[in-house]
């Protein structure tokens, strides 16, 4: 089990976007949530599913590719990570000069 | 605070800010509100009117591709949206910046299944760079800007703007601003130093490099880096399809095109060298046969500026995360100037078994029907290498591919990640319109002309002087190809009855000549290049005709098959 999440500008239509990139490659999704980041604009959406770490990469590089996706990561089964939302706050410091 | 206007008019306004002067495109009800302000535009924008909307984005396609500047798409919601999506899909995938302005019913009527009301936004999502849907005549303008950044920046692609009825005749003040940044897409950013340092020692130190280049080649305009760098590291090269012509076919370094009908230099030498350098290429399976057996003593170093690509397909020792100009710069810089003159002159070997088993018998058979290859290469010889050659999909594009010869970059056109048919005839419309100076000669085959025939209408009322070859043996003859080889002559559903063309080119008024006789060829095709209009040379070829050399889907890149019998055998 990995846990895609996923931070993106609040775009109609994304959510299917994204979801398309794992039906594409026969992933189910096994839960998903979606609900406003701590950064203002920005979405958090975090997807679970069966597969595996390489796959897991690579559904995470063409989420990234959608222009409206901030960053996206992968954890393995239920790890979470202090260090996305460090990783995030730089990125959005520069990409907002 | 700018001028008031409405949405459509907005829209024409920030087109010719962009710089845009050309628009292909088809009316309908959701779109003709931009259309009735086209109408003051006509000293500004040219369009293109076709006769399909496949058409309009092929033909933008094609004008992209010859130019290098997006091309730009105007048709109407519903069914006008929908037959433009086949090429959004070949658009993506072979990286061509078009951009797409559907018609779409007003805010109010979406989602009750209105007249011409289709999801465009769901469909054009997961095979486009970006899709958005304008809603408000304010927004209009910012995201014609945002359009314009998306398609042609990093690796270009189709943006489609879903452009609602309240959008364009509602009333807004109108700036433009270009869009320079979005805080969601980074650009591409420098190469990662120790990157280019671990590739620079891996070619330093090969014994047998060797390069494979792609269409990123071309895009990133990075031709004359190549060049240089190919010329320091003393480094053989292939390229894939799309790369054709970023190199001069006489370019010394330069041993052809790779893949499942590349020369048989190019693939043996893949599956020889100890460093694979591919540079603004994908490893489609076009390319790679049976990826696990691809390359199988090489490190790979892997430049592209799309960080899914690189270790998609073939494991990567080195990958660089760039722009194919500003990584071969810096790479060029780093390398040693090195030779490498019997690794090298291995091609010439392989050549010279090619010329004998397959190019001559193709290209100077002495009796017998005419063959495709002849006719390719004939067209290649009396163009003098400077024409644009642009194919559709099939026998006539591999053909197109192995037996033009190119002189100068963007000079090959074609359909290769979705394959698709009737690419060929609206794309060389495009072509040409970009580039009125240049030759334009299409090769299509008899199934692939007859899907966008159509746009015989379009080459009739804009005069357009596009050379169409047609190398007709009344088969599917690809299809023809594989059932013959792989399928035990079952030849299901290949066999065409074809029309008339002489009435077909006639009734369009474009000049026609036919060719049955290899005697008639050389004088016929030169007096279709010397056409100062659109010209269908509707040339007979072996119904039998067959395309090798060829490595068979899923094999290794050294299993050739050279003939219906014979595989080619790597003797010294």
């Amino acid at each position: 089990m990995y846990i895609i999440s996923v931070y993106s500008e609040n775009q109609v239509g994304l959510l299917s976007s994204i979801s398309n990139i794992f039906t594409r490659r026969g992933i189910n999704i096994e839960s998903l949530t979606v609900f406003p980041s701590e950064f203002p604009g920005i979405h958090h959406f975090t997807f679970r599913a069966i597969t595996t770490e390489r796959a897991a990469q690579q559904v995470v590089g063409f989420i990234e590719k959608k222009v409206e996706v901030v960053r996206a990561f992968c954890f393995p089964d239920n790890a979470t990570s202090a260090a996305e939302h460090g990783i995030l706050e730089e990125y959005l410091k520069n990409r907002n000069q | 605070m700018g001028q008031r206007l409405t949405g459509a008019e907005i829209l024409l306004e920030s087109l010719i800010a962009e710089g845009v002067d050309t628009v292909f495109g088809y009316p309908g009800g959701s779109i003709i509100t931009v259309y009735d302000k086209m109408y003051h535009y006509t000293d500004r924008l040219r369009h293109i009117l076709v006769r399909h909307e496949q058409g309009a984005i092929h033909a933008a396609q094609g004008y992209a591709r010859a130019t290098s500047r997006p091309g730009v798409v105007i048709v109407t919601s519903g069914p006008g949206a929908t037959n433009v999506i086949t090429g959004v899909a070949d658009a993506m995938v072979d990286s061509t910046p078009v951009i797409v302005i559907a018609g779409q019913v007003g805010n109010a009527m979406l989602g009750t299944d209105a007249f011409q009301e289709t999801d465009v936004v769901g469909m054009t999502g997961p095979i486009d760079k970006w899709t958005f849907q304008i809603r408000r005549p304010e927004d209009v303008a910012p995201a014609v800007a945002k359009a314009f950044h998306i398609a042609s920046t990093g690796r270009p692609g189709p943006v489609v703007l879903d452009f609602t009825r309240d959008a364009q005749v509602g009333l807004a003040d109108f700036e433009y601003h270009p869009c320079t940044h979005i805080r969601s897409y980074a650009l591409p950013a420098p190469a990662d130093e120790e990157a280019i340092e671990a590739a620079a020692k891996l070619i330093d130190e090969a014994e047998r490099p060797f390069v494979v280049y792609g269409q990123g080649v071309v895009l990133s305009h990075a031709e004359e880096q190549l060049k240089a760098f190919l010329k320091k590291g003393g480094i053989p090269a292939a390229s894939t399809m799309l790369g054709l012509s970023a190199l001069p076919s006489d370019f010394p370094y330069y041993v052809g095109m790779a893949g499942m009908h590349g020369n048989v230099a190019s693939n043996m030498m893949t599956q020889q060298c100890d460093v694979l350098i591919a540079v603004g290429m994908r490893f489609s399976d076009r390319v790679t046969g049976n990826p696990t057996t691809y390359a199988p003593k090489a490190k790979v170093i892997h430049i592209d500026v799309d960080r899914t690509e690189i270790g998609k397909i073939i494991p990567v020792e080195v990958g660089i995360l760039g722009d194919a100009a500003e990584v071969l710069e810096r790479l060029t810089a780093r390398i040693r100037f090195s030779f490498h003159d019997e690794w090298a002159a291995l091609a010439r070997r392989y050549d010279r078994v090619e010329a004998e088993k397959v190019t001559a018998p193709e290209t100077k058979p002495s009796d017998g029907p005419v063959n495709m290859g002849e006719v390719v290469s004939t067209v290649a010889e009396l163009s003098e290498r400077k024409a644009i050659i642009v194919t559709d999909v099939g026998q006539n594009q591999l053909m197109g591919a192995r037996y033009s010869r190119f002189a100068q970059t963007r000079s090959f056109i074609s359909s290769g990640g979705l394959g698709t048919m009737g690419f060929g005839l609206p794309a060389a419309i495009g072509a040409k319109t970009g580039a009125p100076d240049r030759q334009v000669c299409v090769f299509l085959g008899d199934g692939g002309i007859q899907m966008t025939i159509q746009e015989f209408g379009t080459i009739m009322q804009e005069h357009t002087a596009v050379k169409i070859i047609l190398l007709n043996n009344n088969w599917l003859g690809n299809v023809r190809q594989w059932q013959e080889l792989f399928y035990d002559k079952r030849y299901s559903q290949t066999q065409m009855l074809n029309p008339d063309y002489s009435l077909i080119a006639q009734a369009y008024g474009i000049r026609y000549r036919r060719v049955e006789q290899r005697s008639e060829l050389e004088e016929a095709v030169r007096e279709m290049l010397d056409a100062k209009e659109a010209f269908l040379l509707d040339v007979h070829v072996r119904e039998e005709g067959m395309v090798y050399p060829m490595v068979p889907g899923g094999r290794r890149m050294d299993e050739i098959l050279l003939n219906k019998d014979e595989w080619f055998v790597d003797g010294e």
